[in-house]
């Protein structure tokens, strides 16, 4: 094998975790913190690829990957406070319905206003221009790499870090990360947690909104895409554990490394299988996930 | 003359007025009239047409209900958006709307313009999702709660195979739309299903020679295909037409329909020492996967000092319209486009123009066809009742359609036509915004009719099954 396919299969592999990672951010933030599993995560991911693709189609793809994530805070903060609120203590299987009923009736509304059809975002020519990273990487010949991809990588690598800088360097972090392991204590120590939940559930919304605008031009959008992106989402936070932001990051980066080292392999047909197999694997050994906490999932 | 007279005094011994006498001429000119409309046969199935047993929904009470089933979401929703035009165009034209399209052209042709066999057209839709358990879930639908005569629609194989054997079962009529894998009428043949769209055997004819005079018979292809019946079918044609040329194989991966990122697929072609991609992808896939090679630099890639390409095997105006500049120079085949200039093509393009403001796509052009062809077997047949309209519709031949007589075979239910080899037009050769694709060739007919039962798989032998009205 040569540097130059070494650097590609890195490359690939990174850019599919990646894609795994922003997706499953929110999800396990909203779960660690509200123990809420929240199955409108993909409805949050496409109000903000249809708005990200309103954006990016009037006045540029840059612009909405800066409001995108700001609109989706809101809607993350309203969601939590007309809906999600109501059922912080109701039974687990009230909360998956009212969050599934949600996506289906945001899909389907989707589906009314712009159709069915997949719409794609216009990317500035800049993204979509190939560049060779051979010029720049000693020792390789000729990579040709798609900026755009370039930029999921960069982007869910400065999301990650910016997520643990909140969580780990910031009050707020503190009260959310005391919150996760214990939320009754935190209540009693006169903590507005109504208030903290509900800035969780907009940061959670937020990073749906930036897997979508980053995505959407690599997958386009139609209304099916929040439920498509959902799944594997999932099985990230059950990989890398319930609640835990270090175990989505391993989980989505182990995803991305397996679908496309089984792409290579003599198998390519069970890239997409490989996942499920996985969360088999790690389940049956681990079944809080690898980074699980005691008693959260 | 004497004879003359003495039968008018034989029939005025017999009580038979003048009256009588002009009113019974009357009735047996009517009857000449209608047959010639109809055919001998027509005639004698008018008789008939009272004696049949009710089949699947038959007999038809009130208006002619037509069961539209196209994908309204799913991969392939651009195509079914088309056919749902293509197909209310139709009716609008079989009841006596509109300037009557491809009605004025079709020969022969029993259609009337006053809907079929004297009933208003009307529809229903089902959304087939692209998915073959959906797909068979609203035909059920279309079938049972609205008691449709005809299924038609579907820019799948998977989901044609599954219909059409739903309809089988269910003694309804399936006009095919969309859908190019051989086994539609090869190994899943069905006596209810009938398939006016050309098929991968007919792509890899049309292409094979095409390719290898192009970029050379020494050529080291990638394959990446559509996990279900049509991606596995034009794999084999391909493989079998570019390996006769003396292209060998490097490798192919197969891809779930509902892949957005091909980058994992890529990255394994570009890591091999292959100098062609062949992406046997429709649809959404295909504007996916070839949009992405593009910005892989695929196509400024050098392998073993041959510039690398990339070939869709089963193109189509509104995929090139979603992959946009990246199409320049790709070779394809087409069944066809609203770029012919016969008759009927010109008639079906210009009643789609002036009703939609845009040219119709080839699924367009596959959905209005099967509705009048099944309408005019209806009216050939002087019935709806199933087994009866079949028979008209086996071994019939028409014309202007499309380019030439079309033919369909009765034994496997497929439609033999010429078909088009296009490749895409770089922007500075096209017309407008709809002008994406140069035909290079028209194949005719003869190059692509093939033995019935040489492209069944060969362990799985075709049979249409019975009619339905066997003893």
């Amino acid at each position: 094998m040569t540097l130059d396919q070494i650097i590609l299969q890195l490359l690939t592999s990174l850019q599919l975790g990646a894609v795994f990672v922003l997706v499953a951010l929110g999800l396990t933030l909203i779960f660690g913190t509200l123990g809420i599993a929240n199955f409108a995560h993909g409805a949050l991911y496409l109000i903000g690829a249809y708005v990200g693709l309103v954006i990016s189609n009037s006045i540029g793809w840059p612009w909405a990957l800066v409001i995108v994530p700001a609109i989706l805070f809101l809607v993350g903060i309203i969601f939590d406070r007309v809906l999600l609120q109501f059922f912080y203590k109701r039974d687990v299987t009230d909360q998956i319905l009212v969050t599934f009923g949600l996506a289906l009736m945001v899909q389907e509304t989707m589906r009314w206003i712009f159709g069915g059809t997949t719409q794609s975002f216009d990317v500035p020519r800049w993204a979509r221009r190939r560049i060779n990273l051979g010029d720049y990487i000693p020792g390789a010949e000729s990579i040709y790499y798609p900026p755009s991809r370039l930029i999921m990588i960069g982007v869910a690598i400065l999301a990650v870090v910016a997520l643990f800088a909140l969580l780990r360097y910031t009050k707020f972090g503190l009260m959310v990360r005391a919150g996760m392991r214990d939320p009754e204590m935190v209540r009693y120590l006169g903590i507005d947690s109504t208030r903290l939940f509900t800035i969780v559930v907009g940061l959670g919304a937020m990073f749906a909104g930036l897997a979508a605008v980053i995505n959407g031009p690599v997958f386009g959008i139609d209304p099916g895409e929040g439920m498509l992106r959902l799944v594997p989402a999932f099985l990230v936070v059950v990989i890398g554990g319930m609640g835990s932001i270090s175990g989505a990051v391993v989980a989505g980066l182990l995803l991305g490394f397996a679908t496309t080292l089984t792409t290579a392999s003599p198998f390519p047909q069970y890239s997409e299988v490989i996942v499920y197999f996985i969360a088999v694997v790690v389940l049956s050994i681990r079944p809080r996930g690898i980074f699980g906490m005691k008693g959260v999932g | 003359m004497a004879n003359s007279n003495d039968k008018a005094k034989g029939n005025a011994k017999k009580g038979i007025s003048r009256r009588n006498f002009l009113k019974g001429a009357a009735g047996v000119a009517s009857a000449f009239a209608v047959g010639n409309q109809l055919g001998i046969g027509g005639i004698h199935n008018l008789a008939r047409a009272q004696d049949y047993p009710a089949l699947g929904n038959y007999p038809v009470t009130g208006d002619v209900v037509l069961g539209l089933n196209f994908p309204q979401t799913g991969p392939y929703s651009d195509e079914g958006a088309d056919e749902f035009r293509a197909y209310q165009l139709a009716i609008k034209h079989l009841n006596g709307e509109g300037d009557g399209g491809m009605m004025n052209t079709m020969q022969p042709s029993a259609l009337t313009g006053e809907g079929i066999l004297g009933k208003k057209v009307t529809f229903v839709t089902g959304d087939t999702e692209t998915n073959s358990a959906a797909s068979r879930d609203s035909a059920r639908r279309l079938i049972e709660r609205d008691k449709a005569i005809m299924i038609t629609g579907g820019s799948s194989s998977g989901v044609a195979i599954a219909v059409q054997g739903l309809c089988q079962e269910a003694k309804v009529l399936f006009m095919a739309a969309l859908t190019h894998s051989n086994d539609t009428t090869g190994s899943d043949r069905k006596r209810y299903g009938f398939r006016y769209f050309f098929n991968t055997e007919m792509s890899g004819r049309a292409l094979g020679g095409l390719l290898a005079n192009e970029y050379g018979a020494d050529r080291r292809a990638y394959h990446l295909t559509a996990d279900y019946t049509w991606g596995w079918s034009q794999l084999r044609s391909m493989q079998e037409y570019t390996e006769q040329e003396g292209w060998t194989t490097e490798n192919n991966i197969l891809t779930p329909i509902t892949t957005k990122d091909f980058s994992p697929q890529l990255t394994q072609v570009l890591n091999s020492d292959a100098d062609t991609l062949v992406l046997n992808f429709y649809g959404q896939n295909m504007v996916d996967s070839l949009t992405q090679a593009v910005d892989f630099g695929m196509r400024e890639r050098t392998v073993n000092g041959k510039d690398f390409q990339i070939v869709v095997p089963l193109y189509s105006r509104l995929m090139a319209s979603g992959a946009k500049d990246n199409i320049e120079g790709i070779f394809g085949t087409m069944n066809w486009s609203y770029k012919l200039q016969d008759e009927g093509s010109q008639a079906f393009t210009n009643s789609f123009v002036e009703e939609y403001g845009t040219p119709p796509s080839q699924a367009a052009h596959t959905s209005y066809v099967q509705t009048l062809l099944y309408a005019d077997a209806c009216e050939r047949a002087g019935t709806f009742y199933p087994p009866e309209v079949i028979r008209a519709l086996e071994d019939h031949s028409v014309a202007g359609v499309g380019p030439g007589v079309c033919d369909y075979r009765g034994s496997d239910h497929q439609a033999f036509h010429d078909v088009l080899v296009v490749k895409g037009k770089p922007e500075s050769a096209r017309d407008d915004d709809n002008d994406l694709l140069e035909i290079v060739d028209q194949v005719d007919k003869s190059v692509l009719v093939y033995e019935d039962g040489a492209v069944d798989l060969p362990d799985r032998p075709g049979d249409l099954g019975p009619y339905g009205d066997e003893a």
